[in-house]
């Protein structure tokens, strides 16, 4: 009899253990762990690492859109920004950001994955929490993502973040060569995310690209690689503070070190004056 | 006796197992999901950093003479049509802290262990850090708006659950300001800003930021109460603020200049000279 109770007692153990492990909202230990400072692999002025810059991107662009980005890198050898945005602290949105200009923290919770890249305006919120694509959505740079984790091989621990991103503004770019996405920003962005296989110091962000830009979805892998201190530090980054380009009518301008318009290419033309009262001195 | 030693043991190692999995408990923490809003007591002209206190003159801020001239200057610049101490706006900066917890626009914050994230969608985006592993302060910090900061969670009435987030937070750069009057901090950035950040005692969906500033343009500690309100609903929408896109403002020297519909530069103020355009070589088009 004593040994019946001890099994009960035993049994009755067991299942409050098992309660209190469902009742437990958040186990980390079922996802990847991503915490850190991680640093992209390669050249984050490039989308695609692979190839080289601009034209060696090898962008499937329609003949239009390759019109617009052969423009664009002729304004760009004149001096100018050509279709790039960034250089007036306008974020670089997706798939831009997956560039990893700066220090990146990947942070998961139950209901979303954050990451955030200490650059211009780059910070991503996936939502994991379920939710459906919303009747309406207000158009970001950054779009808005819904994720599902997978457990591709069946161990009850997630390894890959599947990712889709759509409701975006623009104009955007993949790069600062200026490759551009369709004006229409119906761009839809497909991302897996997931720990290398043999390096748990590196994770990979599959990204695919559908946009009317674009002959064919235009797939590329990123990799990232986790900074050695567990402990990081990290840096505020705040474009506007040392920003001197300045765009007015159609022309971007440079801020000299004392604050005054100077041109970004030669014979630019200066300004159009025409709210002022042109009766008095010029300058301040 | 050997059965019971043997489940004795098999207890001892499920509890353990049970322990050492679960690495990180989140019902011990308050949960802060969702977007937050800023209680808006609406005392009159722009968010506060007092919210019971209309901005401005009205906060009655216990400035210093010095830096009670410094923002004296500043609402003179601002009513001739300039932006004072008041970067924030004019040229898409981040006000720092402790405005940011102001929180102009929606505000998240994420809770793990080791870390309290705080996302405030504002001109750019502003992210705080406040670092809860334990850590002390580093001998060297590089000077950011947001500040560097240390919490530690309090468990006040011993029930198991942490429901009070202290936080100290150094070492800041410039310039900064309280409110968009330009209510200014001290040029020598050497604020200390604590905070006791707790939901309300009757209403869950009500979070309290107690912040007190001790700063060198101040007489005294000024400590005020911020409140926040959860938005409803169980899939909460973070929009993405951009300053940068957005702003019809230009800043060229210590001019401040308007962009037009058609983003021609236009005057801010009456007789306002037009920017020096000695660079170019012609400036008549």
């Amino acid at each position: 009899m004593r040994y019946r109770s001890w099994i009960v007692a035993f049994g009755s153990l067991v299942a409050l253990c098992f309660t209190l492990a469902e009742s437990r909202a958040w186990d980390e230990t079922r996802y990847p762990d991503l915490k850190g400072q991680w640093r992209p692999i390669g050249d984050p002025t490039r989308f695609d690492p692979s190839n080289a810059w601009g034209r060696g991107q090898q962008a499937p662009l329609t003949p239009e859109y390759q019109a617009l980005f052969e423009a664009n890198l002729k304004d760009q050898a004149a001096g100018g920004q050509g279709l790039a945005q960034t250089n007036t602290c306008i974020s670089p949105g997706m798939p831009r950001v997956t560039n990893g200009y700066g220090q990146i923290e990947v942070v998961v919770t139950p209901r979303t994955t954050h990451i955030m890249v200490e650059h211009i305006n780059d910070n991503r919120r996936i939502y994991t929490d379920g939710r459906g694509w919303p009747t309406e959505i207000e158009p970001t740079y950054l779009g808005y993502s819904i994720g599902t984790w997978i457990d591709t091989d069946g161990d009850g621990r997630y390894d890959v973040l599947e990712v889709e991103t759509r409701g975006f503004n623009g104009p955007r770019t993949y790069d600062n060569s200026g490759i551009p996405l369709h004006e229409d920003n119906l761009t839809v962005v497909r991302e897996r995310i997931y720990l290398d296989k043999s390096d748990p110091n590196i994770f990979h962000d599959e990204v695919t690209v559908t946009d009317h830009a674009l002959t064919r979805p235009w797939i590329v892998t990123k990799s990232y690689h986790r900074e050695p201190d567990r402990q990081p530090s990290w840096r505020e980054v705040t474009c506007a503070e040392n920003n001197n380009r300045v765009d007015i009518g159609k022309q971007n301008y440079m801020l000299s070190p004392d604050g005054q318009l100077m041109p970004t290419r030669k014979d630019q033309p200066p300004p159009d004056l025409r709210y002022f009262n042109r009766s008095g001195k010029q300058g301040p | 006796m050997l059965f019971r030693g043997s489940i004795s043991i098999a207890i001892a190692g499920l509890l353990t197992a049970m322990a050492t999995a679960r690495a990180f408990d989140d019902a011990k923490y308050p949960d802060l999901f969702g977007v937050w809003r800023r209680v808006n007591l609406r005392p009159g002209g722009q968010p506060s950093f007092d919210p019971t206190k209309p901005w401005g003159r009205g906060q009655q801020a216990p400035l210093t003479p010095e830096y009670q001239a410094i923002h004296e200057a500043s609402l003179a610049d601002q009513a001739n049509g300039g932006q004072g101490n008041w970067q924030s706006g004019a040229r898409c900066m981040p006000p720092g802290m402790p405005a940011s917890m102001t929180a102009y626009g929606e505000m998240e914050i994420v809770v793990l262990p080791e870390v309290t994230h705080i996302l405030l969608n504002h001109n750019s985006g502003y992210h705080r850090r406040i670092y809860t592993d334990g850590r002390d302060w580093p001998k060297e910090v590089e000077p950011s708006f947001q500040g560097y900061s240390i919490g530690k969670w309090i468990d006040e009435d011993g029930s198991g659950h942490v429901n009070l987030l202290e936080v100290e937070t150094r070492h800041f750069k410039g310039p900064r300001a309280l409110d968009p009057t330009g209510l200014p901090v001290h040029a020598d950035n050497q604020s200390i800003v604590k905070e006791r950040i707790f939901f309300d005692k009757t209403d869950p969906t009500i979070l309290h930021d107690e912040i007190t500033l001790i700063d060198h343009a101040y007489t005294r500690p000024w400590t005020v109460l911020k409140s926040y309100q959860r938005e409803p609903g169980k899939y909460p929408i973070h929009s993405q603020e951009d300053c940068a896109a957005t702003t019809a403002n230009v800043l060229i020297g210590k001019e401040l200049y308007y962009l037009s519909p058609d983003r021609e530069l236009m005057p801010t103020r009456k007789d306002q000279p037009p920017p020096d355009l000695s660079y170019f070589r012609t400036y008549d088009r």
